[in-house]
């Protein structure tokens, strides 16, 4: 019983860093913009399909295929702010049906592209696996996914704390106009929010290809998972983003262990709800979250 | 003499004419509806069988080239019931003949529901769910079913002699209907069955697998899912290395396509398999396939393409023996295809008054260096089984 826990508690663990960096970049562009990004788990999924593409086609490691992955997914999230940014009137709600289309369209286009068949990498030290103290179980995938999405997150959570654009990110997020009339270019301070989010999106489609299996509806998958991450952490907040993704990866991996693998994604859904309804701006909630 | 001359040039002329404008009037078009996932989580299954109906498709119109020509018109269901009703709609209001297609007991339920409404004979061979063929439709055909799934994987693991099986099954429709047949057919003969549900979202089976490892200890794992689930329990299982002697599954598992995909992971795992791979053809009219398939698009056949072909080519001759007998636009096709007894690329297939095929069985497949080897039933094999062995 002791073991089972265990493993099932790491395992949460690992499971709840890997959907922190799927969320944390449409956590960035809520807390700047106010726009839910419903296209941000199609851009994940693009650079997983990037890193698939390269190891196919050109026999490259994944790793090393993150920097075209990236080339990519921004300019696939500047298309979307280009279009976002088009927006004059009830910019909240259209822009969510604007960003639903385009994750039409890019999932689409991954399946006219790639097809419908699974994928994943076929270099076996990703799926090597890591055991600590005889205990312990995972894939090197994971723990290097968690590990490097850990850093990434803290390099974001320092840029927004320590760096002028930073500063500025938290300042549109705080107040637009004040910000607007401090200096603050807010078109060019959006225009980094999505592309530091494409860079986090980057790094979390190389954790799916490593990790796990990708293939076309996977995108929606990943959107939705990362909404309700968002929205339990309290919108914006890239702290709450990874202990809210923390927990919902423990209470789903200790349903799994102690109840049913059907019942996870409920067990994560009443997390969600019962986190609502005792703080319903979520876990570090409040007007304007980003960076607390 | 000029006189009759002209008239026998005339008669002849009129029963020439004649005899054209009849042969004229007998060759039809006929054009098929087809609902199918093309997009959505099922789009991959959705995309093989639709391979299988076009090849039927090309070899009917090259079978029965100068009698009658055949055409599908294809609607994308995205993976959904509502959509998959509404497709068949379309379908219907635009004069199929009949619907051959679906994947997803869950889909198929509704649409060919709607296909009944609708008056349309509506076939498939992506749904086994045993509700589907409950109903008593008089529309609704299937070639396949959880019987036979469930017959090979029990055959198959009673061949091992497994003692205790941990089956892991996902909870929809089909997959639960299956396991939950094999569950109660291994402990009807002594078997100890852990079962194990999980849910379509499960990414991460090493709690689940975990568990397996340390409570049930079974001598074999059987899983019953889809691609994506095969792959995230062999990892778990490739990481927490349970003491098993075997790992089996059913469908689209020993397939080519995973063959080529998860080389290191599915070595010497079982699935159901009707084929072999690389793929060995003797009869004539699979040969024939094979080479369609192969021309159409470019790469070996696999089940789900099969299965597609089957299921259509059946159809087709079953609304050419209905037009023939002048019952087609009387509603005559269901009397037609129930009275199909035909050996196919998955053996003879004839329906019952429900439109299941009572005599489908698999075979089992294992993948083995890269190639899949037909290993039981005895009659069926084309290798030998490699056991005990795991892919770790």
């Amino acid at each position: 019983m002791f073991e089972l826990t265990l493993q099932a508690l790491f395992s949460g663990l690992l499971a709840g860093g890997y959907y922190a960096t799927v969320a944390v970049g449409l956590a960035l562009v809520f807390g700047t913009m106010r726009v839910i990004n419903l296209a941000h788990g199609e851009l994940v999924l693009l650079a997983a399909y990037v890193a698939y593409a390269a190891e196919t086609n050109y026999g490259v490691n994944p790793v090393m295929a993150i920097p075209v992955a990236l080339v990519i997914v921004g300019s696939a999230s500047a298309i979307v702010y280009a279009l976002l940014s088009r927006i004059r009137q009830d910019r909240e709600i259209n822009s969510l049906i604007l960003t639903f289309g385009l994750g039409i369209i890019l999932t689409n286009a991954i399946l006219s592209i790639w097809k419908a068949d699974i994928h994943s990498t076929s270099d076996p030290w990703f799926q090597d696996s890591l055991v600590v103290a005889d205990t312990l179980f995972a894939m090197n995938a994971e723990v290097a996914s968690f590990v490097g999405g850990l850093v990434l997150m803290a390099g974001v959570w320092w840029w927004l704390n320590h760096s002028w654009q930073g500063r500025a990110v938290r300042a549109l997020s705080s107040n637009r106009a004040a910000a607007t009339l401090m200096g603050v270019n807010p078109r060019k301070i959006e225009i980094l929010s999505f592309l530091i989010a494409a860079l986090l999106a980057t790094f979390a489609g190389f954790a799916i290809y490593t990790g796990k299996t990708v293939f076309p509806a996977l995108g929606h998958v990943l959107t939705v998972k990362a909404f309700i991450i968002t929205v339990l952490a309290g919108m914006g907040s890239i702290p709450g983003v990874l202990i809210g993704a923390v927990m919902i990866g423990v209470i789903e991996s200790l349903t799994v262990t102690y109840l049913s693998a059907s019942l996870q994604e409920l067990a994560g859904m009443i997390l969600f709800l019962v986190v609502l309804f005792v703080s319903p701006s979520g876990l570090f909630g409040g007007g304007r979250a980003l960076a607390r | 003499m000029t006189r009759t001359l002209a008239n026998l040039v005339t008669v002849s002329a009129l029963a020439l004419s004649a005899a054209l404008g009849a042969g004229t009037a007998q060759a039809k078009d006929f054009l098929l509806g087809s609902e199918l996932p093309l997009t959505g989580s099922l789009a991959r299954v959705g995309q093989g069988m639709h391979e299988g109906i076009s090849v039927a498709v090309e070899m009917a119109n090259r079978n029965y080239a100068g009698r009658h020509s055949f055409k599908v018109q294809t609607i994308d269901d995205e993976t959904s019931p509502a959509k998959g009703v509404a497709a068949v709609e379309k379908l219907a209001g635009d004069g199929v003949v009949a619907i051959t297609g679906g994947y997803g007991s869950n889909i198929i339920g509704p649409a060919s529901e709607a296909a009944q409404k609708a008056g349309l004979v509506y076939i498939t061979s992506g749904g086994v769910s045993p509700e589907l063929t409950q109903r008593g439709y008089p529309t609704f055909f299937r070639i396949n079913n959880t019987d036979g799934y469930a017959l090979a994987m029990i055959g198959m693991l009673q061949e091992m002699g497994a003692k205790k099986v941990s089956i892991v099954y996902l909870n929809k429709d089909a997959t639960s209907s299956l396991a939950k047949q094999v569950n109660s057919a291994l402990t009807a003969k002594g078997v100890t069955v852990g079962m194990h549900e999980f849910d379509g979202s499960t990414s991460d089976f090493k709690p689940l697998m975990n568990k397996v490892k340390l409570q049930d200890r079974p001598d074999v794992i059987a899983m019953v899912g889809y691609e994506n689930d095969y792959v995230g329990i062999l990892r778990a299982a490739k990481v927490l290395k349970p003491q098993v002697k075997a790992v089996v599954g059913v469908w689209s598992l020993a397939t080519a396509q995973m063959a080529k995909e998860f080389p290191d992971l599915m070595e010497t795992v079982y699935g159901t398999s009707m084929l072999p791979y690389p793929v060995e053809f003797t009869q004539p009219e699979a040969v024939e396939f094979a080479a369609t398939y192969k021309k159409l698009f470019n790469k070996d056949p696999d089940y789900l393409g099969q299965f597609g072909y089957v299921q259509t080519r059946l159809l087709i001759d079953a609304v050419v023996r209905a037009d023939e007998a002048g019952t087609l636009a009387k509603g005559g096709l269901p009397d037609e295809l129930r009275k199909t007894d035909a050996n196919t690329l998955i053996g003879r297939v004839t329906f019952d008054r429900n439109g299941d095929n009572l005599n489908f069985t698999h075979r089992m497949g294992q993948h083995q260096g890269g190639k899949v080897v037909l290993v039981w039933p005895k009659d069926a094999a084309n290798g030998t089984m490699n056991f005990p062995a795991v892919p770790w």
